[in-house]
């Protein structure tokens, strides 16, 4: 189920009521973990069997690979854990894709190969789950873990609802601690929960589904050539939708998991207002770029090796991180993009060590790293190459007479809340969401929730699912 | 992701920031996420901002009250599949009605309880050509009862479907959605008049007079027109019938439709013409699975008037669709021109009977439907 629905809310005042309960503290995990079997199943029921093979198989070949003496046999587990996860997301994830290319590819040197039908469904949430029980056998592998005490401790870390099926993606260090001694949450904690997920959903529900998405669909998924401005309009409404789509969802999660008394890691921090791709990548999805940075480039040699070993490992990790995102080729590229920026940035510092850029220059520098995000989310929002070089052509002032698309409505609703993000997350960038609301006076902030609340409430969303569901 | 910046890989300073994240220890266990509580009077905050949230609520409810908005049951995609569901749960020979907005609001489900004691299920969708439900019931081995096919030329003939996204959804829907249906008919819908699309918060703000850019065409979206029970039996919205600002609003939003030029798919009579056939095609092959299955069908046109009818007349001559539709299907059909009971309702704005018009209309229109129908079965 999805958080902006009817049916979550009923499902959390259960789960919060049953929590609350003086059970013993296994029962009470018994019931989280039934809970979120329920969460999970509320989709399409039959995939939880594919919840349960990852669960299971990495439950096994981690306790395996704690009790093996010769390093051949824990590599062996290890491998058997990375095949049977990567396994199941190539298949679920990549079959059809692969299939495809694979045809092309044959055709390409005269092999008419016809391949068979092959409709998949994807499974929700499966790239996430898979990376967090993927990083349980890894962590125990590289000696950086133990493993859990119990089944029920793991089962849960994999399948705790707030986290299951996007993020942010939890190490077992960060949650499975969290599950030995009985949690509560303090009265204060429930408070600031629920005054997470109200912000949350506003960002979702408000924000990304009512202003924002529309705009971004009229040029994307419309038929007409946009010119200069409905091109950057609809770019920057959908960079403003993916991350309050994105963002909100995780902290929605964060708040979900405080009021049962869990503590989850940050996943965003103002990332629009980054100097810069590598500070970019420290703001924005922090739990995807940091997996991808212990368990992908650091293993490939980091920036330990010399300079032709760190570009390389850079641009597979950031291929790879691309095609994480979905099975096509242009997501290929919005990585591709990132790790090229990624070198070139680290070419120029390199170049331009002794330089210290003021305080008007480096606001100039943030617009520009905001300004050439806003080219990578191009690829990542259109549905082909085609549509996506219309969009660039328009952005670039190429598609000379094209007629205006977006009504007044769109550009001055996207306009403002963009400018608002965007201005946010630069007066935020020092700081956490928490310090800045330390600093409110109170009736500001009752005045806020309320607002967001109704504003949630009238806004009558539709329960439209968050777009990271789908990777 | 790998920061370009650092010189190892070793746990990265980070001045400036509360508490560190991921990104700041690389290559490491990543310990128990520290989360701050911001020291605020939170139980305070959350009472006061609670009491204002409920003050909001009630003043916009308030106000649709006071705008003329009873609470009715949302025309959702969840309302259509669970209306679709009865076929597949053991109602499969009932009589099905499928159309688009005029037999929703035209055809009333009492009336025709009333008149031979069965209640049928209504699957019209409003803006949208009933050829794509048509074409799912073919698919159906289910549904064996009987169809009344409602065909409104502009969008049977050209095709158009507003509310096309319904039938995946039907076919697609999870136990989340299907709860959270059931929740919503239950416990919001019944009670609240703001909650309907109409009044969300998106369309509110689209419907403000916005300075209309240049050469960007100025179409409105077609405004709250109907009141919907929980088995999507449906009438039109009184204010219509009462407020004549509001009746004229809905019938200046139907003229710019009449203006303009036509879309790229009909722009030339050739075009036109292929896509009528393309539309007769599709039914005629939806119509011939049914047929197979023993199911009874028959056509109807319901009433139209005022610039609606002359639209209709211009583009869409019965000669060219109607009559063509009927004889390639070899389906009997009911044209409201065709039969004096059927004629001189009043239609407010042009395209729909009013509720009370609909009563009466749907009276006269059972003896007709009944005959067709049981003049196919005893075949």
């Amino acid at each position: 189920m999805v958080f902006n629905s009817l049916t979550f809310m009923v499902f959390f005042a259960l789960v919060l009521a049953l929590h609350a309960m003086p059970f013993k503290w296994t029962t009470k995990k018994i019931n989280l973990l039934i809970a979120s079997y329920l969460f999970y199943a509320a989709w399409n029921p039959p995939f939880i069997i594919l919840l349960w093979i990852s669960t299971i198989v990495d439950w096994y070949a981690a306790q395996k690979l704690v009790h093996a003496e010769k390093p051949a046999a824990r590599r062996f587990w290890m491998l058997l854990s990375v095949v049977v996860n990567l396994g199941m997301l190539a298949y679920f994830k990549y079959g059809t894709f692969l299939l495809e290319n694979f045809t092309v590819l044959m055709a390409s040197i005269g092999v008419d190969y016809q391949a068979p039908a092959f409709d998949i469904i994807l499974p929700v949430g499966i790239s996430f789950y898979t990376f967090a029980t993927l990083s349980y056998t890894l962590d125990i592998y590289l000696r950086r873990a133990e493993p859990a005490k119990n089944f029920l401790d793991y089962a849960l870390f994999v399948t705790f609802f707030p986290h299951l099926v996007a993020g942010p993606i939890m190490r077992p260090t960060e949650l499975v601690p969290q599950f030995v001694e009985p949690r509560k949450a303090s009265s204060q904690m429930l408070f600031f929960g629920l005054g997470l997920m109200t912000l949350g959903l506003f960002q979702k529900v408000v924000l990304a589904d009512s202003f924002l998405a529309p705009a971004a669909e009229m040029i994307y998924d419309g038929k007409g050539i946009a010119g200069t401005l409905d091109a950057w309009i609809a770019t920057l409404a959908f960079s403003g939708q993916i991350f309050c789509d994105f963002a909100g969802y995780s902290t929605t999660a964060i708040g979900a998991a405080m009021c049962l008394g869990f503590a989850m890691p940050d996943n965003f921090r103002f990332p629009y207002a980054a100097i810069g791709f590598s500070d970019f990548w420290r703001r924005w999805h922090i739990t995807l770029s940091s997996w991808l940075r212990d368990y992908l480039y650091i293993p490939l040699g980091g920036n330990r090796h010399g300079e032709a070993r760190t570009y390389l490992a850079l641009m597979v990790t950031m291929l790879l991180g691309g095609l994480w995102h979905g099975a096509s080729w242009a997501f290929v590229v919005w990585g591709g993009l990132h790790g090229f920026y990624l070198a070139a940035e680290r070419i120029l510092r390199s170049r331009f060590s002794g330089y210290r850029p003021g305080p008007f220059a480096l606001f100039l520098f943030a617009l520009l790293t905001y300004a050439l995000i806003n080219i990578t989310w191009v690829f990542f929002r259109a549905d082909s190459f085609g549509k996506a070089w219309m969009i660039l052509s328009g952005m670039f002032g190429m598609n000379v007479g094209a007629a205006p698309i977006l009504p007044t409505m769109h550009l001055t609703m996207v306009t403002l809340i963009v400018s608002g993000i965007v201005f946010a997350h630069w007066q935020m960038r020092q700081q956490t969401l928490e310090s800045f609301i330390a600093r409110v006076p109170a009736w500001l902030l009752s005045c806020a929730w309320a607002v967001m609340a109704f504003l949630i409430v009238i806004a009558q969303g539709d329960g439209n699912a968050f777009i990271y569901f789908q990777f | 992701m790998p920061s370009s910046t650092s010189n190892s890989d070793s746990e990265v300073a980070r001045p400036g920031f509360v508490r560190q994240t991921a990104s700041d220890r690389p290559g490491v266990a990543q310990p128990v996420p520290e989360r701050d509580i911001p020291a605020r009077p939170w139980g305070p905050i959350i009472f006061a901002a609670f009491i204002m949230f409920v003050l909001l609520i009630a003043a916009w409810e308030w106000y649709w009250r006071d705008y003329g908005v009873t609470p009715s049951y949302r025309n959702s995609p969840g309302q259509w599949a669970a209306q679709r569901r009865r076929i597949d749960n053991g109602e499969g020979d009932k009589t099905v009605l499928i159309g688009s907005s005029r037999v929703l609001f035209g055809v009333q489900l009492p009336v025709w309880e009333k008149a031979v004691g069965e209640r049928p299920i209504q699957l019209s969708l409003e803006g949208t050509s009933s050829i794509p439900v048509l074409e799912d019931l073919a698919e159906d081995p289910n549904f064996k009862g009987r169809l009344l096919i409602g065909v409104t030329p502009d969008l049977f003939f050209s095709g158009f479907a507003y509310r096309g996204d319904v039938i995946p959804y039907y076919h697609k829907q999870g136990p989340s959605q299907r709860s959270g249906h059931w929740i919503s008919q239950h416990f919001f819908e019944p009670y609240f008049a703001f909650y309907d699309p109409d009044f969300a918060l998106d369309t509110l703000v689209k419907r403000q007079a916005w300075p209309v850019r240049p050469g960007v065409p100025s179409r409105r979206s077609v405004r709250k027109l109907m009141i919907q029970d929980a088995d999507r039996n449906s009438h039109m919205w009184r204010k219509i019938e009462v407020d004549p600002e509001y009746r004229a609003l809905m019938r200046s939003i139907w003229s710019e439709r009449f203006v303009g030029p036509p879309p790229p798919m009909m722009n030339t009579p050739e075009k036109l013409h292929k896509l009528i056939d393309t539309q007769i095609s599709r039914a005629e092959a939806a119509v011939k699975k049914l047929r197979a299955r023993g199911v009874s069908m028959v056509f109807i046109r319901m009433p139209s008037a005022g610039e609606y009818y002359a639209f209709e007349q211009k583009v869409f001559p019965r000669s060219s669709t109607w009559d063509v539709l009927l004889k390639r299907t070899n389906t009997p059909g009911i044209h409201f021109e065709d039969h004096p009971e059927l004629q001189g309702y009043e239609l407010p704005e042009w395209s729909h009977l009013s509720a009370s018009e609909a009563n009466r209309f749907t009276a006269a229109l059972m003896p007709i439907v009944q005959q067709e129908f049981e003049a196919q079965e005893s075949k």
